[in-house]
């Protein structure tokens, strides 16, 4: 596993070119994905060190794109962080619930998600 | 009525009988074609034996019309939920983007900036977070009008909730220099009510208190067992801000009322947040009120069920032996 590379799945072309520079300036090899059948795929290929995923993606909703790394041996171990635009505490328990490391709202405060980094990759992955 | 539009369904010599009956009645019987035509009102005919005016019939007048539109009007609320959770979606992102970019621009990951181009980025990313929360409340208020909105009840303390609530505003909190106290009783029972939607309501009072109370002046959370309601609590957000003139303490709780349009103007409100807490607050079966005096300060109350809350007929919301939430 590479521990400094970062899937990041995202559908909005816009907002995964800022993340990608955002990421790169600290020292992190990105690579992109914007569907959940692409990120899927991505991760069994490249076992990055953690996936950013946004839920709301065409096509498939992020949650099942969760359980799927988690239910796969290659991909389970790889600590996967929700990024989302619903602020809503049901959302959240079901996105912990499912594996997630964390569930952050976006907009996102970017200096703050560096910070956070480095622990959500070394987060044990749920059991 | 001139037109009886029906349809006569079971045996047809009753129907027939029936049919002359309300012929000599003076109904004009207009005979639909096989399919029921809108509009046409289902006649279940079932008794034997019409006589003229001794006829003993027993109508199920099945109005079907009135099932299919409660059904259209519960899919159409489906509708519009899922229309509302896809719009928030679709401004999220294109704002998320400003956002980033901004704050990318800001740290200088593009090269390096001027203190001025600093500040003017900085305006920008605020303008933009402030437009994003007036979404987000306008799509509360949209979403709380809807006539299937659900209640989650779970048991929570308040404190974590107000502190949280806190950190939220910490910065104006600092900017400001107010003092900012919690007093909550160390005995009081933990909330059974819906964690989102209270914390919305303490989100927005807690976030007017510190918005309408001028520069060192103090804003205090307190909660306490409701006068005459046992098992309720009554919690307060208090200020020592601009007040409230008291012909307005009722319509600020109304939907597209505001108050006075430049103090929407000078803070930057929808003007529907306390209508939204309203709504939430009495989803619960609680009340909202305020207690104020222009220039001198606001006192909100609102009341909600805690976990000692006498259950409701027939339901157990905790403590009675049940798995509950």
């Amino acid at each position: 596993m590479s521990e400094r590379s970062i899937l990041l799945v995202e559908d909005s072309e816009a907002i995964r070119t800022a993340f990608t520079i955002l990421l790169e300036d600290a020292g992190y090899r990105v690579m992109g994905a914007g569907t959940g059948g692409e990120a899927l795929r991505m991760a069994g290929e490249h076992a990055p060190g953690l996936v950013l995923l946004d839920m709301g993606l065409p096509d498939m909703s992020g949650l099942d794109v969760v359980r799927r790394l988690k239910a796969d041996s290659v991909t389970a171990a790889i600590p996967v962080v929700a990024l989302t635009g619903r602020d809503e505490d049901a959302d959240r328990q079901a996105c912990l619930a499912a594996g997630c490391a964390a569930y952050l709202v976006k907009p996102v405060d970017t200096q703050r998600l560096v910070r956070d980094l480095p622990g959500f990759m070394t987060a044990s992955p749920a059991a | 009525m001139e037109h009886l539009h029906v349809h006569l369904q079971g045996d047809p010599g009753t129907a027939q009988r029936l049919r002359e009956v309300l012929a000599r009645e003076g109904f004009r019987v207009v005979e639909p074609p096989p399919e029921k035509p809108a509009g046409a009102i289902v006649v279940q005919v079932r008794a034997n034996g019409i006589n003229g005016a001794s006829a003993e019939v027993e109508m199920e007048a099945r109005v079907e019309e009135l099932e299919r539109s409660v059904l259209e009007l519960r899919n159409l609320d489906v509708a519009k939920s899922q229309f509302l959770t896809n719009v928030s979606h679709e401004l999220r992102t294109p704002l998320t983007a400003i956002v980033t970019y901004g704050e990318i621009l800001r740290d200088g990951l593009l090269g390096e900036i001027s203190a001025r181009q600093r500040d003017a980025i900085e305006s920008m990313i605020g303008s933009c977070r402030q437009l994003l929360a007036m979404i987000e409340e306008i799509l509360t208020y949209a979403r709380s009008t809807a006539t299937t909105i659900d209640i989650r009840p779970g048991e929570f303390g308040l404190r974590e909730m107000v502190a949280e609530v806190r950190r939220m505003n910490e910065s104006l909190l600092d900017r400001k220099n107010l003092t900012f106290s919690v007093e909550l009783g160390e005995s009081l029972p933990p909330v059974w009510a819906d964690r989102d939607k209270v914390a919305h309501v303490l989100r927005n009072l807690m976030g007017n208190a510190i918005k309408f109370t001028p520069e060192g002046g103090w804003v205090k959370v307190q909660a306490r067992a409701a006068p005459g309601q046992p098992g309720w609590l009554q919690i307060e957000v208090a200020d020592n801000g601009i007040g409230i003139e008291p012909e307005h303490h009722e319509l600020i709780f109304r939907e597209f009322a505001q108050v006075d349009s430049s103090r929407a103007r000078i803070h930057h409100g929808t003007g529907l947040g306390l209508s939204i807490a309203r709504r939430f607050v009495e989803l619960h079966g609680g009340r909202i009120w305020v207690e104020s005096t222009l220039g001198e300060g606001s006192r909100f109350f609102f009341t909600l069920p805690s976990t000692e809350a006498v259950p409701a007929e027939g339901e157990a919301p905790r403590g009675a032996g049940g798995a509950a939430g």
